[in-house]
């Protein structure tokens, strides 16, 4: 990191993307991510670097006119310990559990774990089937400005997404899920604590008299971004679950994905995988009763 | 009226460790903590290549960095080579044979300048083909990776007693399988380094992580030129060695050479990438087992064969058939018995000493057979492995003489406590059940046992260590001993052997045991050695600090010294524990008398084992260790992830002398045998590790860790020191063996690789082969 000529603090919003506004510069929040990636040199040093703690407006965990509101520095930890959350969007909390460990989850934040874009982040799952968007603000014509986009358009690739340099992500939002909304989320890592999801899955849907009247599917690490999995979606929307019916939509998940082999596991892994999660996950939510 | 002082004894405590504090207080100071003046920073360029001439190096840019001390290659040292095969010089002129290589080294004021500076070497290279695999080696055609070996075969292995063919006629039941072990490494939590500083006389003092610093001075002389009398190692604390600080690797040189280069002291301390890299690994191994029963049980025969992928070099991994053939040969009767390694270069990582040394493998094939073959002959594992357990004053064909034998108690206490015959059965019956998502979830439970050197091994002419020990005017104790603490208590079982003899509690006794200046000889920590024998050692010094001390009080008090004891730190009359007189006054009066003295010892230990004759036969360790271990697990069969529920485990420990450190020493041991069945796997393609991090290289991790259940056998060792073997080793042994017994007994399918990790689980469930990453 010896190429840092520059280094900054702000402590709100027009500060920080007033700095961004003036050329590159790498931001970090928890810097998890990015502090491991700059000493191995997988990520060029930028001459500028923003330590973003400092900006309490992005922090914290709201609601109003429906609408939950998580600021971009909101840790996973924080998020873990909501009982909001817990409450209307379990299913957030469910991916914050499975996550890293004690140490990481304090300084990790939502922001850093949707910007640095892995397939495999763990938080972006659960929000995908929540409908979440998300607030990118910058500054413009003397003003912060902001736009929303559809968390499930941010991803471009691996690491990559729609932000522009002189973006920020503010904050993530997502309606309030409806009554009777069912949500899980499963990571299959080697081993319990500490891992990096060989895949993942989440759901979201409405589920009255053992039926989904609609539902949100998502997977991790079988593609290069985060996916929907639309056709296991409409797979299980209007259906009533059984036996067959749930190894049906695990079959139809497992057609869906078309993961890679890397060192943690080959793509015939992964495959059979997305299919036990989702059949393991049906078979559960639909033992639970509505 | 005077106190009665009773008798304490300070075996079988449990006594904290003396290093515990220092170290989890921050307060210890490994190689990372210390700064010398002037220090710069040492680093190594690597090759990119697993297999190529090296055409040209200029180091011309590197060398005019501002901040760059001396930058060096081949071209600047004297090329000899280390290790156990001397083939391995620490920077490589000609040729890279591996991707860890070391070709150049820069010392520079600053870690950002030297590796800045690293960049800066041009190499070009020529690639050579390359070979991944020991059978590709020995193609007729295949590269050569030394010149010297064109076969690269660089060593062979052959014992035999009895007459397989013999064997092999008598047996009602024969089978064979092939076994296949994985490259692992030791993942100490310390990185390595060294500091390397010259005096202006040309003596070299090393900051060494060395686990045998005498031997270190021996060999590391010729390969950098300088006398070993003009070395001195000093060692800081460990953060691990279990065996990878037995060899000189090429940093410890070139840290050197960096030193005389530049004429400052020189660091150079590993990445935790290049620990992955640049560390030695657990000798992967093929292993063909033969193996034969008679139908009432006995065994017949063991015929086994490997190939060790030996890598670019030879480190101590390809002396690994030492500690295979005599679990071939001897865990259990084998009345006939034939073994051959063959040792193959190739362009692989290259693998050192590891604890276990080759045990671990051994036994998951040995021990895999025995189950098997208890099956076939329609006998309960726990009566078959009974019938064929060797007993006290058992000597094996191999000639290792069994005084002390604990294998049967070990075998039954284990069955019993954890219930293994019914839970053994239960299991059965469901094995073959269908099972459903949901209800995936399978149990089995398996047992092995081991044998081990627990008395020293001697593969040098000597096997002893050295101390002195002191005692100072206000009676309190310093033992100067050869031997090193790498962080497996020995510092505390040694003071408590001492404080045992001399009357006094552990903080009245401190260890040394660090400086070659200083501390006697000892050949190393290795083989599970120290506890008995630098044990005894200080137990002799100690013997003879405290004759002399009775004498004295003896003449002093005018009493018969045989009437006398030392008891907390007091003379006291040994039949009514009445206290006569301190002992720091007695020392004392010894300094002030006319005819003063110092109450100072020394003791070489030397065990009464013999090295082994050319056909590997012999008593090479003045004991052995024996264990069992039963593992219960469960396992998903709809994603092959194994959860290891409980370990119950015996061994025969001689004696327990610190009941803390020997608990310590078993659970790690567990852990450490379970990371190599079924979490930890370094992934090698073509020559390239892929997975160098703690991220994708699988440490067991707290939550996975099961209960262990712990049983001690005391048999009392007469050689031992208070009756104690040594233990280092054993517990890590085992575990991969029962492991896999336990996945059969829960899933009715024969693992023969390592590791089983969940997708080699499932894959193997589901019959279906293809490649693992
Ligand atoms: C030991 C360990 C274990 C881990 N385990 C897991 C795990 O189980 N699951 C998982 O998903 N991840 C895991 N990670 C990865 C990492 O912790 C997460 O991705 C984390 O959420 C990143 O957040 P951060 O605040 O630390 O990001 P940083 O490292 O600070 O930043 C990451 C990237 O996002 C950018 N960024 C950060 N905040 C913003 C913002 N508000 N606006 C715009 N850009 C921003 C940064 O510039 C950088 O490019 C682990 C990491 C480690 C070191």
């Amino acid at each position: 990191m010896a190429n840092v000529e520059r280094y900054e603090a702000p402590e709100s919003l027009p500060e920080l993307t007033q700095i961004l506004a003036e050329g590159p510069a790498t931001m970090f929040a928890g810097g998890t991510d990015v502090v491991p990636q700059m000493r191995v040199g997988a990520r060029p040093v930028r001459p500028t670097l923003i330590n973003i703690n400092r900006l309490a407006d992005l922090r914290g965990i709201s609601e109003s006119n429906g609408v939950v509101r998580i600021g971009g520095l909101t840790s996973v930890a924080d998020i873990l310990d909501c009982a909001f959350l817990k409450q209307v969007a379990s299913v957030v909390v469910q991916a914050a559990d499975c996550f890293a460990s004690g140490q990481v989850r304090n300084a990790a934040t939502l922001g850093g774990n949707i910007c640095n874009a892995s397939p495999a982040g763990d938080m972006i799952i659960p929000l995908l089937v929540l409908d979440a968007e998300v607030e990118l603000a910058s500054w413009r014509n003397a003003c912060v400005a902001r736009r929303r986009m559809p968390l499930c358009d941010f991803f471009t690739g691996p690491g990559k997404t729609c932000i522009e340099d002189a973006e920020v992500l503010a904050a993530v939002q997502f309606p309030v899920p409806k009554p009777h909304t069912v949500g899980r989320f499963r990571k299959f890592g080697t081993r319990p604590a500490l891992d990096i999801a060989v895949v993942s899955v989440g759901l979201a849907g409405v589920k009255e008299n053992g039926c989904f009247k609609d539902a949100r599917v998502a997977f991790g690490a079988v593609a290069p971004t985060p996916i929907r999995g639309r056709n296991t979606e409409a797979a299980l929307v209007h259906v009533e679950l059984d036996g067959d019916r749930i190894s049906d939509i695990a079959q139809v998940a497992e057609q869906e994905v078309s993961p890679i082999s890397d060192v943690r596991a080959s793509a015939w892994y992964r495959t059979h995988l997305i299919r036990e999660l989702m059949e393991r996950m049906l078979h559960e939510v639909h033992q639970t009763r509505d | 009226m005077t106190a009665l002082i009773e008798k304490e004894t300070l075996i079988g405590k449990r006594v904290p460790k003396l290093d515990a504090p220092k170290k989890v207080t921050g307060a210890a100071q490994y190689i990372h903590d210390i700064e010398l003046p002037g220090m710069l920073v040492g680093k190594i360029r690597r090759s990119e290549r697993v297999h190529a001439r090296i055409v040209r190096i200029d180091t011309t840019e590197a060398k005019a960095l501002p901040g760059v001390h001396a930058v060096l290659t081949a071209a600047d040292t004297p090329g000899v080579g280390l290790g156990h095969g001397k083939d391995n010089p620490p920077l490589k002129g000609d040729k890279v044979r591996c991707e860890r290589d070391e070709i150049a080294a820069v010392a520079a004021e600053t870690e950002d300048i030297a590796e800045q500076a690293l960049k800066l070497i041009r190499v070009e290279y020529e690639d050579l083909p390359a070979v991944f695999s020991p059978a590709e080696a020995l193609e007729d055609g295949a590269p050569i990776i030394h010149e010297q070996h064109p076969k690269n075969i660089p060593f062979t292995y052959d014992y035999h007693h009895g007459d397989v063919a013999q064997g092999e006629a008598e047996s009602d039941v024969v089978i064979e399988d092939n076994y296949r072990l994985h490259f692992v490494t030791h993942c100490c939590m310390g990185v390595s380094g060294a500091i390397a500083q010259f005096d202006s006389e040309g003596n070299l003092t090393v900051h060494s992580q060395t686990q045998v610093p005498f031997l270190y001075k021996k060999e590391i002389a010729p390969v950098i030129a300088v006398p070993p009398e003009k070395i001195r190692v000093i060692q800081p604390v460990i953060g691990g060695a279990f065996g990878s600080k037995l060899d000189i690797y090429p940093f410890e040189p070139i840290c050197i050479f960096l030193a005389r280069a530049t004429r400052r002291p020189v660091r150079v301390l590993f990445t935790r990438e290049e620990e992955f890299l640049a560390s030695p690994t657990r000798q992967p191994v093929e292993l063909v087992l033969r193996s034969g029963v008679k139908s009432d049980g006995t065994l017949t025969f063991r015929n086994c064969r490997t190939l060790h992928d030996n890598g670019g070099y030879t480190s101590w991994g390809a002396t690994t058939p030492f500690v295979i053939m005599q679990t071939i040969s001897s865990l259990y009767r084998v009345p006939h018995c034939q073994y051959h390694t063959t040792v193959v270069y190739t362009n692989n990582p290259y693998s050192g000493s590891f604890r276990g040394f080759g045990n671990l493998q051994a036994t998951f094939a040995v021990e895999s057979h025995m189950d098997k073959l208890a099956e076939a002959v329609g006998m309960d594992p726990l009566a078959f492995r009974m019938h064929n357990a060797q007993q006290p004053e058992e000597t094996t064909p191999q000639g290792m003489v069994f005084h002390t034998c604990g294998l049967s108690e070990c075998l039954s206490i284990t069955t019993e406590k954890s219930g293994f015959l019914a839970k053994h059965d239960a299991n059965r019956e469901t094995q073959a059940a269908p099972t459903r998502t949901g209800s995936a979830v399978k149990r089995g439970i398996g047992m092995a046992s081991l044998l081990h050197v627990g008395g020293g091994a001697k593969i040098y002419r000597s096997d002893g260590c050295g101390t002195i020990l002191k005692v100072d005017d206000h009676a309190h104790v310093t033992v100067i001993t050869g031997s090193t603490e790498i962080g497996q208590g020995s510092e505390t079982v040694i003071a408590q052997l001492v404080g045992e003899e001399l009357g006094l509690p552990v903080s009245a006794i401190t260890v040394i045991n660090s400086d070659t200046e200083i501390t006697p000889w000892d050949v190393g920590v290795h083989a599970s050695r120290t506890t008995f024998i630098a044990g005894n050692s200080a137990r002799g010094a100690a013997r003879k600090a405290r004759d002399k001390l009775l004498i004295a009080a003896g003449e002093k008090l005018k009493v018969d010294p045989e009437t006398l004891d030392l008891r907390k730190g007091l003379v006291v009359r040994s039949d009514s524990g009445e206290s006569l007189l301190e002992l720091g006054k007695l020392i004392r009066s010894l300094h002030f008398a006319r005819k003063a003295e110092v109450v100072m010892t020394s003791d070489y230990y030397e065990p009464p084992s013999v090295m082994q004759d050319s056909e590997f036969k012999g008593d090479v360790s003045a004991s052995y260790a024996f264990g069992t271990q039963v593992v219960e697990l469960e396992v998903d069969t709809g994603t092959g992830v194994i959860r290891i529920l409980k370990v119950t485990s015996a061994h025969d420990v001689g004696k327990v002398i610190n009941a803390l450190s020997i608990e310590g020493q078993i659970e790690g041991g567990v852990v450490m045998g379970m990371g190599y069945a079924i979490a930890e796997h370094l992934i090698v393609k073509d020559g390239r590790m892929k997975n160098p991090s703690f991220r994708d290289y699988k440490l067991v991790t707290a939550p996975e860790i099961p209960v262990v259940d712990m049983h001690f056998i005391e048999t009392n060792d007469p050689e031992g020191p208070v009756g104690a073997k040594g233990v280092g080793e054993a517990p890590a042994i085992c575990t991969a063996a029962a492991i896999v017994n336990a996945l059969y007994n829960a899933t009715g399918v024969r693992f023969c690789e390592l590791p089983l990790t969940p997708e080699i689980v499932l894959r193997g469930l589901k019959q279906c082969g293809g490649h693992c990453p």
